[in-house]
């Protein structure tokens, strides 16, 4: 079996790096040596043993007590492979956070049912995000059960509230799991707890485990292709592309966006000749003619395929910062210069679209985009791949942006 | 450690190290004929249709062991390795972090200066130590070779960051997301060529590859490829345990890291 790759997400403090560092001891999925690493940095700042030290490797994350940059940890569980990507839940460090969180399939929101903590603007701006990365499913864990007694009036509360929200921004029914936990004390996490009986689903480990097992949506059968550049030039110049959905096969006769007609006349696979090539493959192609300038950005697509390169794109955009030069957008390897309206604003706390227009620092818009030239790209629902961007403010990292 | 679906780890591989070639001008790869960056080659020679299209460079401080060398000579002829050996000082005073530190990343430097190589091809792994964990995977450096950690660029949706110091350099981690048992079974399925030192002789194999002076071998039987797999599967070690940098002092890698060490 694969790996499943699942981004921690929530506010600040409410205990992400807790819960890996937990989960990778009760599983036995770290060494003794990176425990007592672990144990003797606690004990050198004078504080109980914070699992959270096994993930939060730089000097100053131990010393500060939070994630500067997000990183990565393996688990095993039954027949399972599990990959935990922790970010950080500082809004400064939102950057890292969808650096991240991109990676994952689905994600784990941790929640803190602590008087005085509960849900922040961050934990719906990260659920918030979650969806614009492409996330289907998420798992609610509601932390520091311990804090409110174990008692079920916290976890119901914040279950009801956080499940309107979700609806809202797109997410399904089935598609969000609520569990209560304690991450410090390991209550839920791997065991099913004894101390909250009133609770009747599984536990944190079980749900994810699981969610893991439900068949993903089949991707798309349409032939999609992204050029990455010329691999070999000379007499026999090598196109270089990665195989985004469908099957490509020598002898095809495809459509280059822009761009016109081609015949594939050989294909290579993992370094060899190949009758065929598909999904998640990198292919170097050599076609019946040359390419007239950059195949870089280009798109492959069946010979009557309606895709298209255009140079106005509506979008849903999150900015991390205001736009103070230029906006950049750059997707599937290609570069363009942007003009921006936006349409209206959207709150990422309600998930509402607003009445004002305005761009403001982790908010989000509907924007139109007018390219300074013609892109293939089309709606993100059809092909995640081919229908999002990275925003650039000049060569500041902006945000990002997912296409209508 | 888990097992993962190779084909994936292939692929990425391959994407990432087209698009470093096909991104920057002029890129070199670091060769330390350890498994990993070894890996790397046969991995670059499926992206570029048989062959290793960049230098790779092994800074030799002399002290390798004589396996290393022998391996190294072999390998080179067998792929065709453009291979550029630099000679690194070794002053019997240094160890551990003032070796690593100053000796290979000074000659590193003046290497990079003299060739103008813009991006480096680094063969590090996420599972081998929490600092490497933080990496992305193109990885801007300034002039000075320093290690912006606090301010990485972000990097999501195979879209990488092509922003440097105009005299700095990139290094790029094609092995990001392999993990120590991954290697092997890759190493086993594509019958990579290998040094033997790896493999246990009188009770001992080396785990993980340095210098003569830094690195000691780990207690094991593991003689084959599948003897090293079942270690693996229940170690309850670090794999970087036999080097004493590593061990040294703590944030001894973050500091290294930080100074451009690989």
């Amino acid at each position: 079996m694969g790996i499943t790759r699942i981004s921690l997400l929530g506010h600040k403090d409410h205990g992400k790096s807790t819960l890996i560092g937990n989960l990778l001891i009760a599983t036995n999925s770290v060494t003794e040596q990176r425990i007592n690493d672990a144990k003797k940095t606690s004990k050198k700042l004078g504080r109980q043993f914070e699992p959270g030290y096994i993930l939060d490797s730089f000097v100053e994350e131990r010393e500060n007590e939070m994630t500067i940059d997000t990183t990565r940890a393996q688990i095993r569980y039954k027949d399972s492979g599990f990959e935990f990507i922790d970010v950080p839940g500082h809004e400064e460090l939102i950057k890292n956070m969808i650096s991240g969180a991109s990676y994952a399939d689905f994600a784990v929101l941790i929640v803190s049912a602590k008087p005085g903590e509960g849900i922040k603007d961050q934990t719906r701006r990260h659920l918030f995000l979650a969806r614009m990365l492409g996330m289907k499913k998420v798992i609610i864990a509601v932390n520091k059960m311990d804090t409110v007694g174990y008692g079920e009036k916290e976890f119901s509360r914040i279950s009801r509230e956080l499940s309107v929200f979700l609806v809202k921004i797109g997410f399904s029914g089935s598609g969000m799991h609520f569990v209560p936990i304690s991450a410090y004390l390991n209550e839920n996490l791997v065991k099913k707890s004894g101390k909250m009986r009133w609770y009747k689903g599984d536990s944190l480990i079980e749900t994810m485990y699981s969610i893991a097992e439900e068949p993903n949506r089949s991707a798309g059968k349409k032939l999609r292709v992204v050029l990455q550049g010329r691999l070999e030039d000379g007499s026999i110049e090598k196109i270089a592309g990665k195989i985004i959905s469908g099957t490509l096969r020598s002898n095809m006769k495809v459509n280059m966006v822009p761009g016109s007609a081609y015949v594939i006349k050989e294909l290579f696979v993992k370094g060899k000749k190949s009758g065929s090539a598909r999904r998640g493959e990198n292919v170097a192609i050599v076609f019946d003619k040359k390419i007239n300038g950059e195949a870089r950005g280009r798109i492959l697509c069946g010979e009557k395929d309606g895709f298209k390169a255009s140079n106005s794109i509506n979008a849903l955009v999150f900015f991390t910062s205001k736009l103070v030069r230029k906006p950049m957008i750059r997707l599937n390897g290609l570069e363009v210069s942007a003009k921006m309206k936006v349409k209206n604003s959207v709150s990422v706390v309600t998930g509402e679209a607003e009445p004002k227009k305005e761009i403001t620092k982790l908010g989000a818009a509907n924007v139109e985009l007018l390219l300074s030239g013609k892109v293939p790209s089309e709606p993100f629902d059809d092909t995640p791949e081919l229908g999002r961007f990275v925003l650039y403010d000049g060569n500041e990292f902006a945000g990002i942006g997912i296409i209508n | 450690m888990i097992k993962q679906d190779l084909n994936e780890l292939e692929e990425r591989s391959i994407f990432i190290m087209r698009e470093a070639k096909s991104r920057f001008k002029s890129v070199a790869a670091l060769w330390s004929m350890g498994k990993d960056s070894t890996t790397m080659l046969a991995l670059a020679r499926k992206a570029f249709l048989g062959k290793v299209p960049f230098p790779v460079i092994h800074i030799d401080n002399s002290i390798d062991f004589p396996e290393t060398y022998a391996f190294r000579e072999y390998l080179a002829k067998k792929w065709k390795l453009d291979l550029i050996v630099v000679k690194s000082e070794i002053k019997p005073e240094m160890s551990g972090f003032a070796c690593c530190g100053a000796n290979k990343t000074a000659a590193l430097k003046r290497l990079m200066k003299e060739r103008g190589f813009d991006a480096l091809i680094v063969s590090i792994r996420r599972d081998e130590h929490g600092i490497r964990g933080k990496e992305r995977v193109i990885s801007p450096r300034d002039r000075n070779f320093k290690w912006d950690y606090k301010n990485q660029p972000a990097e999501l949706w195979d879209d990488y960051s092509s922003s440097r110091d105009s005299k700095g350099h990139v290094r790029v981690h094609p092995l990001l997301d392999w993990n120590e048992l991954n290697i092997w079974q890759y190493i086993k399925r594509e019958k990579i060529p290998i040094n033997s030192l790896y493999y246990s002789r009188n009770g001992y194999r080396y785990r993980s590859l340095g210098c003569t002076h830094c690195t000691s071998p780990v207690k094991s039987d593991a003689k084959t490829i599948d003897g090293i797999m079942r270690e693996l599967e229940t170690t309850d070690t670090e794999e970087r345990g036999g080097r004493d940098q590593d061990k040294e002092r703590e944030y001894v890698m973050q500091k290294l890291r930080a100074l451009g060490y690989l």
